[in-house]
């Protein structure tokens, strides 16, 4: 914002760099608290920020190394973090894959393709997308629960129904890619056309290259959704091996066992690497996000 | 264009190709017909139903030229539909239904659960011995003739079991083990209630008694005229299917367990008439739409003030400031929520620590209404305004800048700025995000149940319910938590929210179009 | 090589409730530049996108060299296409460009460097070969795209106004190259344009297209050699279309028809003689007299015997547009619904509201009836001769 610059500018720049450095503060808190929190001794110590007498005994339990106390009694970890957090992983990179092969395809048919009933079905992605899967839980759980019958690996209480569970959520990114792909030169894949392409052809040589920017973003998006879901994980997942990260974590904070340093550092370990991948994709997902959002 | 754009494109997509989709169409449609089979032969229409088409939809598409296009979108339609439309429709219909955790089975699966119910009738009786033999134990029977028969080992026993049992010669030195004292045998007593013992000539027998077992009989029998109907053996009673409760009944008890049946508009009468659902559930709906609202209002205040400020050339360094602005919305939402809930905690919270320090006040967090509600708002706005901020920085870099010049030439001050410039510029694409954020937020599941699992509870609610639920959460946990689950119940309020998303939904659409438009 | 035979060729998108085309039919000889020219909304490039196969035929047969190709896949055609936006693939280089088709058709690498390099040689591309689309001129994308097709050994080009997204200086440069490439290839060329200097300057034949009518038969209104178009257009449509700047044209009664020359009224009153057949027309039907503004003379001196030599009218000058080697007059005259346009060489000596006679040379004049239909001239075009 260009602004003919008043006289007392300066001490203007000052009051909002104070200002925001307070707000920051406020905002970063938390953080700050959960990282001291984590290399305090035991599960009910306080203290100030910088802990006065650090251990790493959280630490340990969180990679899933027994910690031997001063006393000589070992602490075994009580959750398996790491499992927990490759859970997650394999259910985030599978269903993303998934996600991005149907809605590219779907987009490409939306954006390319001209067929019956094209707008009815995206408007009623558009609206569907606004209803969670959360509304539809006891139906989802009863039809894991009768897949399973069939397909074991599919039912209850197993990672591949989480992923495939998460496939519902594609409309959002069925318009993202559609934009961009509308934003191609049409008469590209009609040149592909003429020099002997398959519309599959002409879509996979011609138009996936082109596309690879807001393929990256879906996925990235996809991804974060899907390791930041909790309901339908809550419901499919039962045995302590199967849990997700976003499921297990709550365990730290049960009132009847209440690991507080524990579950500092678990989070610090499972939340930092999912943090950064945002941050250096930032650029990509806010314009993804506002595109999305502007058009949607 | 029209559609013949699709039959076009198909021509050039099938050089010979197609005997080898119908091939691979056919073998998959075979493996799912058994399948279908199978859910029907189990009474699973609704699920019979539901492959069948979705088959039916998937070879057409990939085996006709004219279903072309639709190859592309077919798979991401199935993912749409399998699992946001079935179950939206699935749960419609459960709402007219007394589905839940009492009446969880089908009637003719509970019918043969009465018909296979069994007591010990008392005729004749045998005596038995009981041996230990290593880990495993093992019985002997004798009958009123003397006639012995032994039995296969068996263990401890926590549930039922049935274990064949053969002649013995008439002295018992075939037998192994030692036998044990009465005293052993009633300490053995509840794995021995678990047996069924079958005999030679397939009778089964149950203990009867602290030294004797005895013949079983089926405590049912379905009358022939009415095979729904069962009658007692014992004294001749009957036992009818009531369609109304989803039980067996004798006229003044009911039978578990329980099977579902459509109630009609049960489950939406007790939502509105029953006191112990009705008070809480207004009062959620109350509290969902106040915290949607209030949500989207502090974020958004927040979010377009930060953004106003970053965007300030004069303040340097502002790339670094909007990633630590960021953050909160880096940082997976479980993990912030659980986080918070953790420092927001009443004993051991360092919010409550510092308060103490600098005020000496510790309030009650998550046992006070009112602070429970504004600890959830304080979070949800730290977790929101980012999102706003990004939002509103994008529709920022849209406005011209000389408007910001003619303005400072008629002597605008900054605020006179932000209002009469930059919001009413913005505003307009915002209403549909604005009206999209206070829909996610209606439905903000994960921030509930993370962080104050609803509570604290509400007084007189016949179902789980407190202050902090939201529509959602509420339902979530009538379905899902403790005992008593009542997904009927469950799924006709989310019915109800689904009319009133639906109703968001649609509203956002008119925005959404009239923005366009003009 | 090859012949495009169009049979009765028409498209709708609505299943028949409106036509972009109607019932063309056309026939392209082996080794011809055939241009396509009409306003936008005409179906041009429409027509263009069917022979290619990019868009279906709704009714209506097309042959290449005979065979039936109505239904056949664009590549089946074997057709080259230079598209406006070139459409080169972003993400390959030039070389790759050009390969990309063979490569889908899995011809031997040896066969397609061999091709590539001729090409390349051809339009002088080769010090470019490795680089990517974004790095070049708008002229040298226009020799890829063409390069592209002429890889693939089309029995027919078409172009799809190439040189539309191009300069001013670069068009005319390309346009030559065209001409000249069309020479040594003799390849049947089919070429889309809007631009008449275009279609006058490259095509053996034009075909002039209008958008179509309600109630018309056909949209296709002549088809012809660049100065047949010129000196004979079929109706008032072609009459107005091909000449820059447009045709005048007065409106007119029918005072005596002749097999050699016509008199005809004009509605302000003066007569006028025709070089023009109209012996199967009426006395008194309506008709409109046509010239073009080059070929309209100023009387030399204003006020001298206006009224006494031949087909003389007298105007008053509304506008004048002086560019220096020629100059436009405009005039207001109650039979000409706008202004009667006068091309004169020279600044143009005359002010604005003086009085001009101006002579309308009978054998210069087209005449039309109503329909707009044109009646044939009897004499061959005088020379232009053009006055100050």
């Amino acid at each position: 914002m260009a602004m003919v610059q008043p006289r007392n500018l300066k001490y203007r720049v000052w009051y909002a760099r104070i200002a925001l450095w307070l707000f920051l503060a406020l905002i970063l808190f938390p953080f700050l608290m959960i990282i001291s929190v984590s290399f305090r001794s035991g599960n009910f110590a306080t203290g100030s920020l910088i802990p006065e007498n650090p251990s790493l005994e959280h630490w340990y339990l969180a990679f899933g190394i027994p910690w031997e106390n001063p006393d000589g009694s070992v602490t075994e970890p009580f959750f398996p973090v790491l499992l927990w957090l490759w859970n997650s992983i394999k259910v985030a990179f599978f269903s993303s894959i998934l996600v991005l092969m149907l809605s590219t395809t779907g987009a490409y048919a939306f954006a390319r393709l001209r067929f019956k009933f094209r707008e009815h079905m995206l408007t009623a992605m558009m609206i569907l997308q606004m209803f969670p899967a959360v509304l539809a839980l006891v139906a989802i759980y009863t039809l894991f629960d009768k897949i399973g019958d069939y397909i074991p690996w599919l039912g209850i209480n197993s990672l591949g129904s989480v992923t495939i569970a998460y496939i519902g959520g594609i409309a959002l990114h069925i318009w993202l890619i559609k934009g961009y792909f509308e934003t191609i030169d049409n008469s590209l894949e009609e040149a592909a056309a003429i020099d002997g392409a398959t519309p599959w052809q002409a879509f996979r040589y011609v138009l996936l290259p082109l596309s690879v920017p807001i393929l990256a973003v879906v996925f990235i998006l996809a991804f974060i959704a899907s390791i930041g879901e909790y309901p339908v994980a809550s419901i499919l997942l039962h045995s302590m091996d199967k849990l997700t990260l976003a499921v297990g974590s709550q365990q730290y904070l049960n009132p009847q066992n209440y690991l507080w340093g524990d579950f500092a550092a678990a989070a610090i370990l499972s939340g930092l690497p999912i943090t950064i991948i945002f941050l250096a994709c930032q650029r990509w997902i806010v314009g993804g996000l506002t595109s999305g959002g502007v058009k949607g | 264009m029209g559609d013949e754009t699709c039959s076009q494109s198909a021509k050039s997509d099938q050089n010979g190709k197609s005997w080898l989709a119908i091939i691979l169409v056919g073998l998959i449609d075979i493996v799912l017909l058994y399948g279908i089979t199978l859910m029907y032969a189990q009474g699973e229409i609704a699920f019979a139903l539901l492959t069948l088409f979705l088959m039916a939809c998937g070879s057409w598409v990939f085996i006709s030229q004219r279903g072309y296009c639709y190859r592309y979108v077919f798979p991401g339609l199935l993912g749409v539909f399998t699992f946001i439309v079935f179950p939206l429709l699935y749960t419609i219909n459960i709402a007219f239904t007394n589905y839940g955790s009492n009446n969880l089975l089908s009637l003719e699966r509970v019918r043969e659960i009465h018909l296979a119910k069994t007591y010990s009738s008392g005729d004749g009786s045998w005596g038995f011995r009981l041996y230990q033999e290593g880990g495993g134990y093992h019985l002997v029977l004798e009958d009123n003739d003397g006639n012995q028969f032994e039995t296969l080992s068996f263990g401890e026993l926590f549930e039922p079991v049935s274990i064949q049992a053969a002649p013995l010669k008439p002295d018992s030195a075939g037998t192994t083990g030692t036998p044990l004292s009465m005293r052993e045998i009633i300490k053995q007593r509840s794995s021995l209630k678990q047996l069924t013992i079958i005999m030679p000539d397939g009778t089964g027998l149950v203990l009867a008694g602290l030294r004797k077992f005895g013949p079983l009989s089926k405590i049912y029998e379905a009358q022939t005229d009415n095979p729904l109907i069962l009658t007692d053996t014992r004294t001749g009673e009957t036992l009818y299917p009531d369609m109304n409760s989803g039980f067996y009944t004798d006229g003044t008890n009911e039978v578990g367990p329980g099977f579902s049946v459509y109630t009609g508009w049960k489950n939406f009468n007790e939502i509105f008439s029953n006191p112990g659902i009705q008070g809480p559930f207004f009062k959620i709906f109350v509290w969902t739409v106040i915290f949607s609202a209030l949500s989207v209002v502090f974020t958004l205040i927040i979010g377009l003030l930060l953004a106003c400020l970053i965007q300030w050339e004069p303040l340097k360094g502002n790339g670094l400031y909007r990633m630590l602005l960021i953050l909160p919305y880096a940082v997976p939402a479980f993990i912030s929520i659980l986080i918070f809930r953790g420092l927001f905690n009443q004993n051991f919270g360092e919010i409550n620590m510092l308060l103490e320090l600098l005020f000496g006040i510790a309030p009650e967090w998550f046992s006070d209404e009112t602070l429970a509600k504004s600890m959830v708002l304080i979070v949800n706005t730290w977790l929101g305004y980012p999102y706003m901020m990004i939002l509103a920085i994008g529709l920022l870099k849209a406005i011209p800048d000389d408007l910001y010049e003619a303005s400072a030439i008629d002597g605008a001050t900054p605020w006179q700025n932000l209002t009469r410039i930059t919001i009413p510029l913005i505003i307009k694409p915002l209403t549909p995000l604005l009206i999209a954020s206070f829909a996610f937020n209606f439905n903000n599941l994960v921030l509930i149940a993370l962080l104050t699992g609803g509570g604290p509870d509400l007084l007189g609610a016949t179902t789980p319910a407190g202050a902090t639920d939201l529509l959602v959460s509420y339902t979530f946990r009538i379905a899902f938590e403790s005992y008593g689950q009542d997904y009927g119940l469950a799924s006709a309020i989310a019915t109800l929210i689904f009319l009133i998303v639906g109703l968001i939904a649609w509203l956002n659409m008119r925005v959404t179009r009239r923005m366009q438009e003009g | 090589m090859a012949e495009v035979k169009l049979n009765g060729i028409s498209k709708s998108y609505d299943q028949g409730k409106t036509w972009i085309i109607k019932d063309v039919n056309l026939e392209i000889h082996n080794g011809e530049f055939v241009a396509f020219i009409g306003p936008s909304g005409c179906g041009k490039s429409t027509l263009l996108r069917m022979i290619c196969g990019l868009e279906d035929i709704t009714t209506g047969e097309m042959h290449i060299d005979g065979e039936l190709i109505n239904d056949h896949p664009p590549h089946e055609r074997q057709v080259g296409m230079v598209f406006q936006s070139y459409a080169l693939y972003p993400h390959m280089t030039v070389a790759e460009n050009m390969a990309f088709g063979l490569k889908l058709a899995r011809a031997d690498k040896s066969i397609i460097k061999q091709r590539v390099d001729e090409a390349a040689r051809m339009l002088q591309l080769e010090p470019l070969l490795e680089r990517k689309p974004k790095a070049m001129s708008g002229g040298q994308r226009q020799r890829v795209a063409i390069g592209r097709s002429i890889v693939q050994e089309p029995r027919v080009f078409l172009f799809d106004e190439p040189l539309s997204n191009l300069d001013v200086a670069l068009r005319v440069q390309m346009r030559q190259e065209l001409s000249q490439l069309h020479r040594r290839l003799k390849t049947t060329s089919i070429y889309v344009t809007h631009d008449q200097v275009e279609a006058m300057t490259l095509a053996n034949r034009i075909v002039v297209l209008s958008p179509l009518q309600p109630g018309a038969k056909t949209n296709l209104e002549q088809v012809g050699g660049p100065l047949e178009l010129y000196h004979h257009p079929a109706n008032l449509f072609v009459a107005g279309f091909i000449g820059s700047p447009k045709m005048n044209f007065l409106n007119a009664e029918l005072q005596q028809p002749g097999e050699e020359w016509s008199t005809i009224k004009l509605t302000s009153g003066e007569t006028l003689k025709v070089a023009a057949n109209t012996s199967s027309s009426a006395c008194g039907s309506q008709v409109i007299i046509g010239i073009r503004p080059e070929h309209v003379l100023l009387l030399p001196d204003k006020k001298q015997d206006q009224t006494e030599k031949d087909n003389t009218v007298i105007a008053t000058v509304s506008t004048l547009e002086r560019l220096g080697s020629e100059s436009f007059i405009y005039l207001d005259h109650d039979s000409v619904r706008e202004y009667l346009i006068v091309r004169v060489t020279g600044s143009g000596l005359q002010n604005e509201n003086d009085k001009l006679g101006i002579h309308l040379p009978p054998k210069q004049c087209h005449l039309f009836s109503a329909e707009g239909l044109a009646f044939s001239r009897t004499h061959k075009p005088e020379l232009n001769t053009c006055q100050s």
